[in-house]
């Protein structure tokens, strides 16, 4: 591969300033020996001086660059990582095939869960056949995928040609560590090994055990700062944030810097501004500016989905739950970093004695009906239950695929819904099968796989629930925590080889989605040309053509969708009766989009019909409470119903939403207040409301009915 | 600040002139339009003494008329609110009003109030880069209302489709007093324009500034700290209800003269807050709010 000129200009100008700091004169004939030893005692200034009088010195030669290149990765800065690939390229152009570099490159590829790390490292192999560390990254990757068979035979091989092969035997270890074996004869005895180790408790959600593996490879070297790193952030995972902190300011001071540590440490710097609200149960953390508002329905769904999985899983939790609730993306994103998968949503870390946490984004934090977060808690709650109930022995496209059935089963309007992605990988016999599953969702081979592999994991939970029961599914949990893998589990409780049940599922898979993919195409282009009658305000052709094709795709609910056409279409003729039931009938296919649910109430309240608006309204706290006008709307409907403890709570909203009417709000609080018997509470707010507006007459006049004196 | 305001409404007529510019494309002429027909809807809805006027897309010389058939008609008791939407620019030095052949200075805007007789003058500048015309515009007992707080700010601005909304909806009035001021249209308009902005996951583009003292910059946030907004909050836009024709009743004169009294004692106990006890604060506003209380239902009465 050619390396273009600029990018080498570029790449030497980054090493420069990036170790510019230490301008130490070198001594002309030092070796790569010694730069490698100063490389392994962590001084990696005093190294970089040395590389660069050997490179100045030895141009040509690839050894020198694939050494410096593996400086640079320690370095661990963004900007390392660019420098190490333009070094492993450059030596690769020296020497094409030179299997030092392409580790290297695979090495790199491998920090992020990239697909293509496996074949780059086979590459190595095949230029030699004796590259220990392709055969560690190989078995690495392959436990990353928890192929043990896979993982042991390449491991073996490294050790064949290196009986000292430290990550062959910390990779053989960790299968050990992993099945609970606490002593295991492949012990490495060393801090890189140890620190191998932890990330494989990392990746498998044992963060307490990596936090021991990651304090056992600092004891052996307490200048591994990527040990120092990955202490910190699983530590912060369970919200032992006092010692986090202190390692990744650690880190930090000495010259560690990579690109997740400052994040962290920013983010760890802005939870001042984040409120805690604790019960015996469960502990809400929420940004201040938007905690009151969250509040209640936060609280609702915790212990609601909490009494349904104790019930369910038949476990009690022993600790409170901590729900972190971000709503601002990138502080979330923070929280998911390092992470194998998605995580986009929410996440979830369990620590048998550290407690269970979920961190999750704030439904501000996301453009309005983009994301249903009711549902994405009940999601992350069930992995409290799947990794409390396994000890976080439950393979990942296992808890994946229950946490994403709970979804619908909480309600079938939630989940996500069959979307073009998910119906190509049906067409097209993408699914993996279920005994490579976790592939897909640790080293995806295509940016949708993950997604998909979510979609797959979920079905088959639904097809095994439907089949066998949920009693089954709790039988495989129970296996799985006993350290049973994914093909003896089918088989033991499925009673089916993992291969049959495949070609099962996938024939009732086909059968169900059958409409929409084989409908898919013809959909497409018909949905596009519906949304340019629509824009064109051709309502005539959208009311003629709408349904023929919103019935071809039901599930598709998102922005631009048959549904909403067809009401405006209703809308333009004045005909509220066929609007109101288009509208319903997006929101029973899982609508999510606040102006159309807020239509619909406003819809249904016109009509009289208000226990189905405020039926429709509620919805509407679960995916977007931050709506305009949701609150006073449904509070007064509950109000009128005479629902008081509903009626208090959305008037409590509608002040905790910083009401652009004070006065009004707090009126209504007090008259929810009034209509359950607060009158304490009642005469407060009216006060409050009097205060804004001392002559609002509806709250003077309740305020003497409460005095006595009207 | 209550009492001014329903005194002032009572006896003055308020001259509204609203003028929608050149959009420049279809979907903004007919936005621009759609927001200045939605204000005159309200205006004419609201009654009361009050003389409406919406030009859509004039030129200079019509609005040089209209503007000088106010100017005849207006007498000093009377208040005038002018109103403009659509695009504008600013050059570092102009501001121009973008209408039909050309535009319109800030300038000369600023000439036309200028000879408008009623001391009680309002401009609402809604169009983009509006904070440029703030330094021409201001004046004393003249309150200017901007979407933007500079002339930097160029993108189409949505202050006016709030501004519209602040006019209809009962919401608005802060105070309950069957009033919208001028503070509680820029506060209700500016909350909505930053909601539509954290809602959409957008940078902000314009950020509305208020300005009433005649010499400011505008500010973000009316206060005493920066003493702006008094005048805006005594000067009724629009009238909700008849509370004007209780002042016009003589028998009523003693009730309202102690409801006055009550109103003045809990606006000095609401400044005096801060300094009390949190405790002493509340007994005594409860007091208060229960005595005005009886008093309203005392004038209902009537």
């Amino acid at each position: 591969m050619r390396v273009p000129g600029s990018l080498r200009v570029a790449a030497a100008a980054a090493r420069v300033v990036i170790f510019s700091a230490l301008a130490a004169a070198v001594a002309s004939g030092q070796t790569l020996q010694q730069a490698e030893q100063l490389r392994d005692q962590h001084d990696l200034m005093g190294a970089n001086e040395v590389y660069k009088q050997l490179e100045a010195r030895h141009p040509d030669d690839p050894a020198v660059k694939v050494s410096w290149g593996r400086a640079f990765m320690e370095h661990a800065k963004e900007e390392d990582f660019q420098s190490a690939n333009d070094l492993f390229n450059e030596a690769l152009k020296i020497h094409p095939n030179y299997a030092p570099a392409l580790v290297g490159l695979a090495l790199i590829e491998a920090r992020n869960y990239g697909s293509k790390a496996g074949p780059i490292a086979q590459k190595a192999l095949d230029a030699d056949p004796k590259c220990v560390e392709a055969y560690e990254l190989l078995a690495r990757l392959a436990l990353e995928d928890n192929k043990n068979e896979k993982a042991a035979e390449q491991a073996h091989k490294a050790l064949e040609i290196d009986p000292n092969a430290v990550q062959a035997k910390a990779v053989l270890a960790s299968m050990d560590w992993l099945a609970d074996k606490k002593d295991s004869q492949w012990d490495p005895h060393s801090a890189r090994g140890y620190e191998t180790g932890g990330h494989f408790f990392f990746l498998n959600r044992r963060y307490e055990e990596a936090i021991a593996y990651y304090r056992k490879a600092i004891a052996l070297d307490p200048k591994l700062w990527s040990a120092h790193l990955e202490l910190g952030l699983n530590l912060m995972r369970l919200s032992q944030n006092d010692e986090a902190l202190r390692e990744l300011n650690l880190c930090w001071e000495n010259g560690y810097q990579p690109v997740v540590n400052k994040n962290t440490i920013q983010l760890m710097e802005s939870f001042p501004r984040f409120t805690t609200f604790k019960t015996n149960s469960l502990v809400l953390v929420a940004n201040k500016k938007e905690a009151d508002l969250l509040r209640p329905y936060f609280e609702g769904e915790i212990q609601r989905s909490i009494d349904t999985y104790e019930k369910k899983y038949k476990i009690k939790l022993t600790m409170p739950v901590r729900v972190e609730v971000y709503p601002d993306h990138e502080d979330f994103a923070v929280r998911t970093m390092g992470l194998p998968g998605l995580g986009a949503l929410g996440v979830t870390f369990v620590g048998p004695t550290l407690g269970y946490y979920i961190a999750m984004d704030s439904p501000s934090g996301r453009p309005p009906g983009q994301f249903h977060w009711a549902s994405t808690l009940w999601h992350e709650m069930s992995h409290v239950f799947t990794l409390s109930l396994t000890n976080s022995h439950v393979p990942r496209w296992f808890t994946e695929g229950l946490a994403v059935h709970e979804e619908t089963a909480a309600s079938p309007e939630w989940g996500d819904r069959l979307g073009p992605d998910e119906i190509s990988a049906i067409k097209n016999h993408t699914l993996l099968p279920v005994a490579d599953l976790d592939r897909g969702f640790v080293h995806p081979t295509a940016p949708t796989q993950v997604i998909v592999s979510y979609f797959q994991a979920g079905r088959i939970c639904d097809y095994i629930n439907n089949k066998w029961g949920w009693d089954t599914l709790l039988a495989m949990l129970h296996d799985f925590s006993a350290n049973v893998e994914t093909a003896s589990v089918i088989k033991k409780e499925l009673k089916i080889e993992p291969a049959d049940f495949d070609k099962e599922f996938l024939a009732w898979l086909e059968a169900d989605t059958k409409k929409q993919v084989q409908g898919f195409d013809q959909w497409r282009t018909a949905i596009k040309e519906l949304n340019t009658a629509n824009r064109n305000k051709d309502y005539a052709e959208v009311l003629k053509k709408g349904p023929e094709i919103r019935d071809l795709f039901p599930d598709f609910v998102e922005a631009g969708n048959a549904y909403q056409a067809l009401a405006a279409a209703y809308d333009s003729k004045g005909d509220k009766k066929a609007e109101t039931e288009e509208l319903l009938r997006f929101v029973h296919a899982g609508g999510r989009d606040p102006d159309g649910i807020m239509k619909l109430g406003k819809l249904l309240v016109e009509a009289g019909r208000k226990k189905e608006a405020a039926e429709v309204l509620a919805r509407l706290n679960d995916i977007y409470p931050e709506a305009d006008g949701l609150h006073k709307l449904l509070g007064d409907l509950l109000f009128d119903a005479g629902n008081a403890g509903g009626a208090v709570r959305e008037f409590k909203s509608v002040i905790a939403g910083n009401s652009i009417d004070p006065a009004q709000a707090h009126y209504d609080l007090a008259r929810a207040y009034h209509l359950s018997h607060q009158d304490e509470q009642a005469k407060d707010e009216l006060l409050a409301a009097l205060e804004v507006a001392p002559g609002f007459r509806p709250a003077q006049k309740l305020l003497l009915e409460l005095s006595g004196g009207g | 600040m209550f009492c001014l305001a329903t005194a002032f409404a009572a006896h003055a007529t308020t001259f509204y002139v609203t003028i929608s510019g050149l959009g420049g494309e279809n979907d903004y002429d007919q936005r621009f339009k759609m927001w200045a027909d939605d204000i005159d809807g309200s205006l004419k809805k609201a009654g009361g003494d009050s003389n409406v006027v919406t030009l859509v897309a004039p030129t200079r010389d019509v609005i040089r008329t209209k503007m000088g058939e106010v100017a005849r008609q207006a007498k000093p008791g009377d208040a005038v609110v002018l109103m403009l939407i659509g695009h504008g620019t600013f050059d570092g030095t102009e501001y121009k009003f973008n209408i039909p052949g050309p535009d319109i200075t800030a300038a000369e805007l600023a000439s036309l109030m200028d000879h408008i007789p009623a001391t009680r003058q309002c401009v609402v500048n809604m169009t983009s880069a509006s904070g440029g015309a703030i330094a021409f515009l201001r004046k004393p007992s003249r309150v200017v209302i901007s979407a933007t707080k500079a002339g930097t700010e160029k993108n189409a601005t949505v202050f006016a489709r709030y501004w519209a909304e602040a006019l209809r909806d009962p919401a608005a009035d802060v105070d309950k007093n069957e009033s919208i001021s001028a503070l509680e249209a820029f506060h209700f308009a500016q909350h909505k324009t930053t909601e539509f902005f954290d809602t959409q996951k957008r940078l902000a583009t314009e950020h509305s500034v208020i300005e009433d003292t005649g010499k400011g910059e505008g500010e973000r946030t009316p206060g005493a700290d920066n003493g702006e907004g008094r005048l805006a909050a005594a000067f009724p836009l629009v009238r909700l209800g008849a509370n004007a024709t209780a002042a016009r009743d003589p028998n009523k004169r003693p009730l309202l003269d102690q409801k006055e009294q009550l109103e003045q004692a809990i606006d000095k106990l609401k400044y005096d807050k801060i300094s009390m006890p949190v405790d002493a604060y509340k007994k005594q506003l409860a007091s208060l709010l229960l005595q005005l209380a009886k008093v309203q239902e005392a004038l209902d009465k009537q």
